[in-house]
């Protein structure tokens, strides 16, 4: 059965009455790609791209509100480098106007580039469930294990919340110039406190902070020498595999790289 | 009373008008003009049938394969009985129910079509089932059991030729070589003032054309006929038959529209498999598709080679010696792969002259998939070592790179590797060509920041079109006029969207003189066309273009005979231009083509004319690898790739690309343009991102999710440049494009990157971990494919 509501309310209490029995179905990118390879065979399907609000993007004390149906296409234009340069990366234009910001923290892919951002930005959602109403909860406390997430079968991801006011970057490897799967990516941001946020995509089961490095870059003032060691750092605080993509070895080594460069291009002498 | 005629009144109008002049500047030939294409309206506006639109109107039953799921095994079972109990399904048919050899395969006949008692590598097919829906048929096929004895799997070279590996046929592992011995090459490398030394490793490539595999077929007591796309149609007729066991007559293959090829479609895909359920079926239409993942399972492969080269040369730069050795994997059976690896040998120094030369090629059998023709087969591999070992030997040697080539390069008179004596040899004004252009073009540069480096790197490459080697061939074609004023061209050539339809169009149209609008073309129907052999080896314009011109020269006597009875002069004093014959001497008078044919016809003539062009080559020497004349003519192309290098994260892009071909004549320069571009962002595919990655006998990355193709960004603007010295043999003096853009592409990227770098690299593709790894040895890992674990590590000196 397709579900194909216009309002967030009824979606809601489909989802709250059918809890795993209906699949949410946003953009569409990975789970038609997944429809058509015979690996995903729905009872039930909630289409929520005809929900009229899911597009509103809200700038409210220094924070964007996201609703749950922004699109990477969207994101583009939002003036958070970080995550408009993510958005940016995925895909191809058709993607980018399909693929949702939510769908890609619902499939909770290890290289999730818009996670890795959120991440890096301290990013909050909103998960909603009829009845019983929201709860918000750091993007951090989202994922919990290879695409296992705190979302419940009862609920949707209803909202982002991104701060405004933050310096952040981004810089992700893929093997060709455009439509790219990440090798590895990175993000870096920093609140205007000097509060740091550190993220990669594709080096863990799921997109991974580096917490300990984070202390580091928030106890000191930036020099090349904290650069360095941060970079060296965050190498053990991934848990990269080789696989057809690339070795760890490599994936590892780019995290310092890309560390590195973010943090001494947009970060070290003042830019951006 | 007599009246005086009035006088005629005055005027400027002379008393006899002279006839019209029909063209104050002489019409532009068709050949040389870059016509519109004859398929391009109903393709951009998606009139053009491919072979999956055949789907599902025209189908009554639909069919799908069973494939494999060992890479290796005997089959002990196969319990066709679950399918049939499955809605809908109607026909499960295995090796038992073939009428035929059973056996498919270009060269040798080693491929069943459906597997008797051992799979060789998981995509061998096993079973046909039709069914009413395409659903059905593949949960009928999900429904057979196959009960297997798994045997031990030969993942890679070393695997096949280890002292106890398992024999793969009767004959064990080796399918074959190819060898040049010429002068004494290990004297000459002990005697040279320098020696480079390198083994390449080039991967397994994907032909990832656009439009999968998919056909119709259809028996109705009487023909066979089958709707598939291919890249010779006879052949694949020939081998159909005998397959399936029917006489040949009784079967016609017509090609759809088709999109892309690249040496994909030279080897059988389903189309024996549709054929079968048609014979089982009759009066029923019977469609097969592939999906993508399918397609890439199921096909034929680039080669993947090892190739060990050495090179010696004298202090000033003069080659000397070359010695190479190469492993072929051929996969599991043999596909194209014996001529792959004759062509790997006989292209194996280029175009350079070297006068001791060493080559042992060997072919492989292993159990991953079947490799096969691609696009420049054997030559693209060895240009990545030969071109590679040129710019090595210029830094040791600390010559300029340009001036080694030029040193070397074969100048016109002078012999290839297989002892051929290149009558025109133009590589050296076309590496002129690319410096030139590369010197005095271009954008300012953009300042780099200092963990991105730039470089540029040049490829200079020949390649000997056709099959060569005393191997037959030739190609036949009619040119006729119709009652509706048409010039018809008939072949049966395959256009896969190269071009070939307004090559052999603008051949006859401008052998007769008639405009390329009023060309119509009949093509690749063994029902309607006569064999004009593959649409593979650089070869079409050169054998096909050939016959197309005789043919439609020889019509061309018929229509000046009558056009001279139409206009009182010797037919030698006509010309046909723009649909006119025209007097060539005096006060040019015309009439037009379209009367004279309308004439022709009610004299009796038949105004269909059929040629043959067949040249002859000669088999190079078993033991010595030379020939006179291995192949028919050569060509030179020289590229020019412009790369930036990321040598902290490994990424490449290339940011100027130049290429000159020497094609002889452009017979259409429009479709020679775009036979440089597309074969150059190919070459760029496989020099940085394009690999096949094997786990276990399976393909690993069979989707275009990590199966990697470059995109617009990863492709700058190509400068072409196309040199036209006339072939003596060539129709209008033309050569051919084919292969060689993408032949030259990839070691123009190579040495770029070594440029760039300063280290020069040795393994395709050049993907950032790979560049990263050049840079840091110590840190690289085995590659992900199996095929490659115990392949002998690449340590630098």
């Amino acid at each position: 059965m397709l579900y194909q509501p216009q309002i967030l309310e009824e979606a809601l209490t489909l989802k709250a009455d059918l809890g795993g029995d209906v699949d949410a179905l946003a953009g569409g990118t990975d789970l038609l790609v997944a429809l058509s390879r015979g690996q995903w065979r729905p009872k039930n399907v909630l289409d929520l791209s005809r929900v009229v609000e899911r597009s509103e993007i809200r700038k409210a004390d220094s924070r964007f509100s996201l609703a749950h149906g922004v699109t990477h296409a969207q994101l583009t234009r939002l003036p958070v480098r970080a995550l408009a340069e993510a958005a940016l990366s995925i895909g191809g234009p058709q993607i980018r106007n399909r693929g949702t910001l939510a769908g890609n923290l619902g499939t909770a892919s290890p290289a999730g580039d818009g996670c890795v951002a959120l991440l890096a930005l301290h990013a909050e959602m909103e998960l909603t469930r009829a009845g019983r109403g929201s709860r918000r909860l750091p993007v951090r406390d989202f994922f919990l294990d290879y695409r296992r997430t705190e979302l419940r079968p009862e609920e949707l991801i209803t909202r982002v919340v991104v701060p405004a006011d933050w310096t952040s970057a981004w810089h992700k490897i893929g093997k060709r110039g455009s439509v790219n799967i990440s090798v590895v990516c990175a993000a870096v941001a920093r609140s205007p406190q000097g509060r740091f946020g550190v993220a990669f995509g594709s080096v863990g089961p799921y997109p991974l902070t580096a917490p300990k490095t984070e202390a580091l870059l928030n106890a000191a003032a930036l020099t090349p020498e904290l650069i360095d060691e941060a970079a060296a750092m965050a190498q053990t605080e991934v848990s990269p595999i080789s696989d057809h993509r690339a070795s760890a070895a490599y994936r590892r080594a780019m995290c310092g790289t890309l560390l590195r460069r973010l943090l001494t291009e947009h970060f070290l002498n003042g830019r951006d | 009373m007599a009246t005086t005629p009035a006088p005629p009144p005055v005027t400027d109008k002379p008393l006899i008008e002279p006839s019209p002049t029909p063209y104050a500047d002489p019409p532009p030939s068709p050949v040389g003009a870059s016509a519109r294409r004859l398929d391009g309206l109903e393709k951009v506006t998606g009139e053009a049938l491919y072979a999956a639109d055949f789907f599902p109107r025209e189908a009554d039953l639909f069919a799908t394969i069973l494939r494999s799921h060992e890479a290796h095994a005997e089959v002990l079972s196969i319990d066709t009985a679950p399918a049939m109990k499955v809605a809908g399904v109607v026909g499960v048919y295995t090796h038992v129910d073939v009428p035929g050899t059973n056996r498919q395969g270009l060269i040798k006949r080693d491929h069943p079509v459906l597997v008797e008692d051992r799979v060789r590598y998981k995509g061998d097919a096993l079973a046909v089932v039709v069914a009413t829906s395409e659903s059905a048929a593949h949960a009928g096929r999900d429904a057979i059991r196959v009960r297997y004895r798994p045997l031990p799997v030969v993942g890679s070279i070393d695997d096949a030729l280890a002292p106890k590996a398992p024999k793969l046929f009767p004959n064990g592992n080796v399918m074959g070589g190819k060898r040049i011995r010429k002068g004494d090459a290990d004297r000459a490398l002990a005697e040279a003032d320098v020696v480079v030394s390198e083994t390449f490793q080039t991967q397994t490539v994907d032909h990832a054309f656009l439009d999968v595999e998919a056909g119709i077929a259809r028996w109705d007591g009487r023909t066979l006929v089958i709707h598939a796309s291919g890249q010779w149609v006879h052949e694949e007729r020939r081998l159909i038959a005998l397959a399936l066991g029917l006489p040949i007559e009784q079967v016609r293959v017509i090609q759809p529209a088709t999109g892309g090829a690249f040496g994909g479609r030279e080897d059988l895909g389903m189309q024996v498999h549709v054929g079968l359920a048609a014979l089982k079926h009759p009066g029923k239409t019977i469609a097969l598709r592939y999906d993508r993942a399918e397609s890439m399972r199921a096909r034929h492969k680039r080669h993947a080679l090892r190739i060990h080269y050495t090179l010696g040369a004298r202090g000033d730069g003069t080659l000397t010696a070359a010695k190479v050795t190469v492993f072929s994997d051929e996969g599991a059976y043999a596909s194209t792969g014996p001529a792959v690896i004759r062509k790997a040998s006989s292209h194996a120094t280029g175009p350079y002259r070297v006068p001791n030369v060493h080559v042992d090629v060997y072919g492989v059998y292993t159990n991953n998939n079947p490799t096969g023709a691609m696009r420049g087969f054997g030559a693209c591999q060895l240009a990545v070592a030969y071109e590679g070992m040129i710019d090595r030997l210029a830094r040791k040697l600390g010559m300029d790179r340009v001036e080694l080539r030029r040193r070397n390069l074969v100048r016109s008179g002078d012999a290839v590797t297989t002892g051929q004596v290149i009558p025109l040899a133009t590589g050296v004004e076309c590496l002129d060509a690319v410096m030139d252009r590369f010197r005095n073009g271009g954008r300012p540069l953009e300042p780099l920041p200092p963990y991105r480096r730039r470089g540029w790197g040049v490829s200079t490459i020949c390649f000997g079109l056709g099959y060569g080697d005393g191997f037959p061939d030739a190609s036949r074609a009619g040119v006729r006029f119709t009652r509706d004023g048409f010039l018809e061209v008939l072949t049966g050539a395959v256009e896969y969207g190269q071009g070939l339809l307004n090559m052999v169009a603008q051949i006859a149209a401008a052998e007769l003189g008639m405009p390329i609008e009023k060309a119509r073309v009949i093509w690749a129907d063994t029902g309607r066309t006569l064999e004009s052999g593959s649409s593979s080896a650089t070869r079409q314009t050169y054998f096909t273009g050939n016959a197309v011109k005789r043919a439609a020269s020889e019509l061309k006597e018929e229509i000046l005979d009558i056009a001279g009875t139409h206009l009182h002069v010797h037919p030698h004093e006509i010309v046909l231009r723009d649909g006119l014959a025209v007097t060539r001497f005096g006060e040019p008078r015309s009439v037009p083509i379209a009367e004279l044919v309308a004439d022709g016809f009610n004299r009796g003539y038949e105004l269909s004319v059929k040629a043959l062009y067949k040249p002859a080559t000669l088999c190079e020497n078993f033991e010595t690898g030379q020939s006179p004349r291995a192949f028919i003519t050569y060509l030179f192309v020289s590229h020019l790739a412009q790369v930036v290098v990321d040598v902290e994260t490994g990424q490449v892009t290339v940011e100027r690309y130049i290429a000159c071909h020497d094609v002889g004549k452009a017979i259409n320069p429009q479709s020679v343009d775009g036979q440089i571009t597309g074969g150059v962002a190919q070459g760029i595919g496989m020099a940085l991102m394009e690999e096949v990655v094997m786990r276990e006998g399976r393909m690993a990355n069979a989707n275009f999710t990590d199966y990697i193709l470059p995109t617009f960004r990863d492709v700058p603007p190509v400068e072409t440049i196309i040199l036209e010295n006339q072939d003596p043999g060539g129709p209008f003096g033309a050569r051919g494009v084919g292969e060689p853009p993408l032949i030259a592409a990839v070691p123009a990227v190579l040495n770029a990157i070594h440029d760039a770098l300063g280290v020069a690299p040795h393994t395709t593709p050049c993907n950032p971990q790979r560049v990263w790894e050049l840079l840091h040895p110590e840190q690289a890992e085995p590659p992900a494919d199996i095929r490659f674990r115990t392949a002998p590590p690449h340590a630098r000196p």
